[in-house]
């Protein structure tokens, strides 16, 4: 009993950092069809500089944060005004897009090295301890994780179900040309996406990395894994990706207690390809997603 | 002349010129270079086709090529086979692979295919570096099934050490240059002939197409399988050639200068990729001393060209 | 001064002109119908004029301003309003909330409870299923949400995109009702239609659109009395 109550816990915790990130991948295919392999870099780039503003700056965890969120959104701005931008309407979007999102994550993740060095450093934001009830240990650490992601998970639900911006989001994301015959702009709408989704990446990363600690390429891993976890809620699907991350979070750690931490990704990864061959528009997906 | 007698004949042209290099340069490090390119070469002409023609957006290709080449290794170290009939095995072995990879992905969308194909590589990758058991134990220490994350070394090479002495390397060089005149005629029927043909047809009215029959799914993994086959030679050769295989055949920096390579030169295209592969290989040479900053410039590199110029080097001519 | 002017404007996709040297007015308070065979131009036109596509060339004025280099929101702003062919509604939100979004830009936003309260009198179905999600509803119904979702955004001239496209003949009935309840209002109306015959009953001014220019312009009435131009339609 202990032992699954253990799992639960750990579990819930990979997945809460996994839904941090995922569901900004999902917003942006959503709204602009635009996969983002820049996203791990991202990630990176937001452990480093809340290390970089508490261990360097000596200011507390909670700018250090902050710093991470506004630096995931400006970066998330940048890359909507020098790649999306330019490349609307071009013949093949999708595909060219992703590739020019892999030259660009290769960019920001050689950023992180040469600004911060290839050592693996530690994240500062630690709250050490944990709570002890009937047998079961839950650390602060994970209680934070949980927390900040619920925290992040519920501002997202708010902003679009309850603000104008939100309504235009997910306007877009439905009927683009729709959208704009409502009056959205769009290209605003791209840019907030992007931003939002920046955002979240780089609070994910310091999530990420205050349990396995920093590296510049510490964001591949999660990245991938919150590829897989879009799409395994079908692409685009915002609701459906923070539920899938929960799931995959708990699935990982069961498999990492019964089979070993080396074959917990490589086991999932072959479970996602089986939904996938079994239902190829993903698990929430619709057929639509798998048109011509 | 039709556009594929045009591009038979400059493929031939090109491989006649290519084989005089050996008689006037014979400086080893020139020579390996050169193989090298021949070998990126192959990877790139057939990743191009399954890219750029079958419209299949699989980032597989390495996967591909380590099959090739893991196969090689093994089937040369473990059951002590000579290199050719080795490579062959080891190729077939990779249509197979594809085939599989193709029947899960070929009915999904654009993303979902690259998104998976990445996964499965990545997959193949981790398999090999955590696999930490020992299956036999040489010499040099414990090695497991999968090599690990050492690989595999000392499994025989292609002979020529016997043949030409200290000149082996030109023996390679002509065995890769050899396979990468068959890689590329093999791309320029495939663009400009029938297939070449019903693919642009899908590309530019799948409905029609599909209304018409031609069956997209079945070309498609035609075109999978075949330039698997190709792929899988050139992981063969490669391993043969260098004597060591090693799970880096998986890094995404890899992937991300093949990629390059196609994207700069112009995806799609009969001579692009292979256009793309000489100047990537040149700039990386010219940049080996700040090696530092290889990842920032390929990386601007890819951005840039499917931003400003998503046509490719050799769109530039046809503007 | 008219309303609506379009002048000598060329307009397409990529390099391809589908509209040349097309020039047509829109006086205010008319109801225009824009008739031609399929492939000619008339949804390339009123996306032109929606500035989903830009002109190539020529100018277009609302009210003596020019609208052509402006965006697609821009234009909804300055109250050109295009209810598109195939409704394109947003299938996961309710009928409700696909007639607040007719609503989104501030003004509009301002007058929308009174708007709503015309909607629903003029299309009581929608009323009914104001909580249904549009991907559930029948053809009819998206029409209804389509069209009334474009009366929500008020503006100064309200384009119809082939309205009756699709329908069953009944349905037809009740979609060109509450189009004669709109002409009847006063508000400006460019409909766009395959249904030549039909909409010139109603029509005060007709244009035949042909191979991307405008090839005869006349009242409904005189569309309806002069044979030639109608066979001439359906010969094209």
């Amino acid at each position: 009993m202990d032992v699954v109550l253990q799992i639960l816990v750990s579990g819930l915790t990979i997945g809460a950092m996994y839904a941090a990130s995922t569901i900004g991948l999902a917003l942006v295919y959503g709204a602009l069809n635009m996969l983002n392999m820049a996203q791990g870099a991202l990630l990176a780039f937001g452990g480093y500089v809340c290390m970089y503003v508490m261990d360097s700056l000596g200011l507390p965890a909670p700018l250090g944060l902050l710093a991470a969120l506004v630096t995931g959104g400006v970066l998330g701005l940048a890359i909507y005004a020098l790649v999306t931008r330019p490349m609307l309407g071009s013949a093949n979007f999708e595909t060219q897009i992703f590739i020019a999102t892999i030259g660009v994550g290769s960019v920001l993740q050689s950023a992180v090295l040469h600004l911060f060095g290839p050592q693996p450093k530690a994240q500062p934001l630690q709250i050490p301890g944990g709570l002890t009830l009937g047998g079961v240990t839950l650390p602060w650490q994970n209680v934070l994780i949980m927390g900040v992601t619920a925290l992040m998970l519920a501002g997202v639900a708010w902003l679009l179900g309850r603000t104008r911006a939100g309504l235009a989001i997910r306007a877009t994301a439905q009927n683009r040309v729709a959208a704009q015959l409502m009056g959205i702009r769009i290209g605003r709408v791209y840019a907030q996406v992007l931003m939002l989704s920046g955002a979240l990446a780089a609070v994910s990363g310091v999530m990420v990395s205050s349990l396995s600690g920093l590296l510049p390429t510490m964001g591949a891993d999660p990245m991938l894994k919150a590829f897989v976890i879009c799409v395994v809620a079908g692409l685009g699907n915002v609701p459906g990706a923070a539920l899938a991350a929960l799931v995959l979070g708990v699935l990982e750690a069961v498999i990492q207690y019964l089979f070993g931490v080396q074959y917990a990704f490589a086991i999932l990864l072959a479970l996602v390809i089986a939904v996938l061959i079994w239902r190829p528009y993903g698990l929430f997906g619709t057929r639509q997603v798998v048109r011509l | 002349m039709t556009p594929l007698r045009r591009d038979i004949a400059a493929s031939i042209a090109l491989v006649a010129a290519m084989a005089v290099v050996p008689l006037i340069f014979d400086t080893r490090y020139v020579i390996t270079q050169l193989t090298v390119f021949f070998i990126w070469g192959i990877v790139v002409t057939q990743w191009n086709l399954v890219l750029g023609v079958a419209g299949i957006f699989s980032l597989a290709q390495m996967a591909l090529f380590a099959v090739g080449a893991y196969g090689t290794a093994m089937l040369a170290y473990y059951g002590g086979m000579a290199m050719v009939p080795a490579m062959v095995i080891a190729s077939l072995a990779t249509v197979g692979v594809s085939l599989v990879i193709g029947f899960a992905c070929l009915r999904l969308k654009g993303p979902y295919v690259a998104l998976l194909t990445l996964a499965i590589a990545q997959m193949l990758y981790l398999i090999v570096v955590n696999d930490t058991g020992c299956f036999t134990n040489p010499p040099s220490g414990c090695l497991p099934l999968l090599g690990g994350v050492r690989g595999f070394s000392r499994f025989g090479d292609l002979g020529f050490r016997d043949l030409l002495g200290s000149k082996w390397f030109v023996g390679h060089y002509y065995v890769g240059l050899g396979l990468l005149l068959v890689a590329q005629v093999f791309c320029a029927f495939l663009i400009r002939g029938p297939l070449g043909l019903a693919f642009r047809a899908l590309r530019d009215n799948p409905g029609y197409a599909m209304s018409r029959g031609v069956g997209r799914l079945k070309y498609q993994l035609w075109v999978f399988g075949l330039s698997a086959f190709f792929t899988g030679l050139a992981g063969a050769f490669y391993v043969a050639h260098f004597g060591v295989v090693g799970p880096i055949v998986f890094s995404v920096s890899m992937l991300l200068f093949l990629l390059a390579m196609i994207v700069v030169g112009g995806m799609g295209t009969v001579w692009g990729p292979l256009l793309g592969a000489a100047v990537l290989m040149i700039a990386d040479e010219g940049l080996r001393e700040v090696g530092d900053w290889r990842e920032i410039g390929l990386g601007l590199v890819l951005a840039g060209f499917v931003i400003l110029l998503p046509r490719g080097l050799v769109g530039l001519r046809r503007r | 001064m008219s309303l609506l002017e379009v002048a000598a404007v060329d307009a397409g996709y990529g390099a391809q002109a589908v509209l040349r040297n097309l020039s047509i007015t829109i006086e205010e308070g008319s109801f225009v119908a824009l008739v031609g065979p399929n492939g000619h131009g008339k949804t390339t036109l009123l996306r032109t004029l929606s500035g989903l596509l830009h002109p190539t060339r020529g100018e277009i004025r609302l009210a003596g301003r020019r609208v052509d280099r402006l965006r697609a929101d821009q234009i909804v702003a300055a109250g050109i309003i295009h209810v598109p062919q195939g409704d394109l509604l947003f299938p996961e939100m309710t009928v409700l909330e696909n007639l607040r979004l007719g609503a989104y830009l501030p003004e509009a936003a301002a007058a929308a409870p009174h708007r709503l309260e015309e909607v629903y009198a003029l299309l009581p179905k929608l009323q009914e299923r104001r909580f249904q999600v549009a991907s559930t509803l029948s053809g009819g119904e998206r029409r209804m949400v389509g069209i009334g979702r474009g009366l929500m955004a008020g503006g100064r001239i309200l384009m119809l995109d082939e309205p009756s496209l699709g329908l069953a003949p009944i349905i037809i009935d009740q979609i060109y009702e509450v189009i004669r309840a709109l002409a009847a209002s006063g508000r400006t109306i460019l409909v766009v239609e395959e249904n030549a015959m039909r909409i010139a009953e109603m029509a005060d001014r007709m244009h035949l659109l042909d191979n991307g220019t405008i090839s005869w312009s006349g009242g409904g009435a005189e569309f309806l009395s002069r044979p030639e131009i109608l066979s001439a339609y359906l010969g094209g």
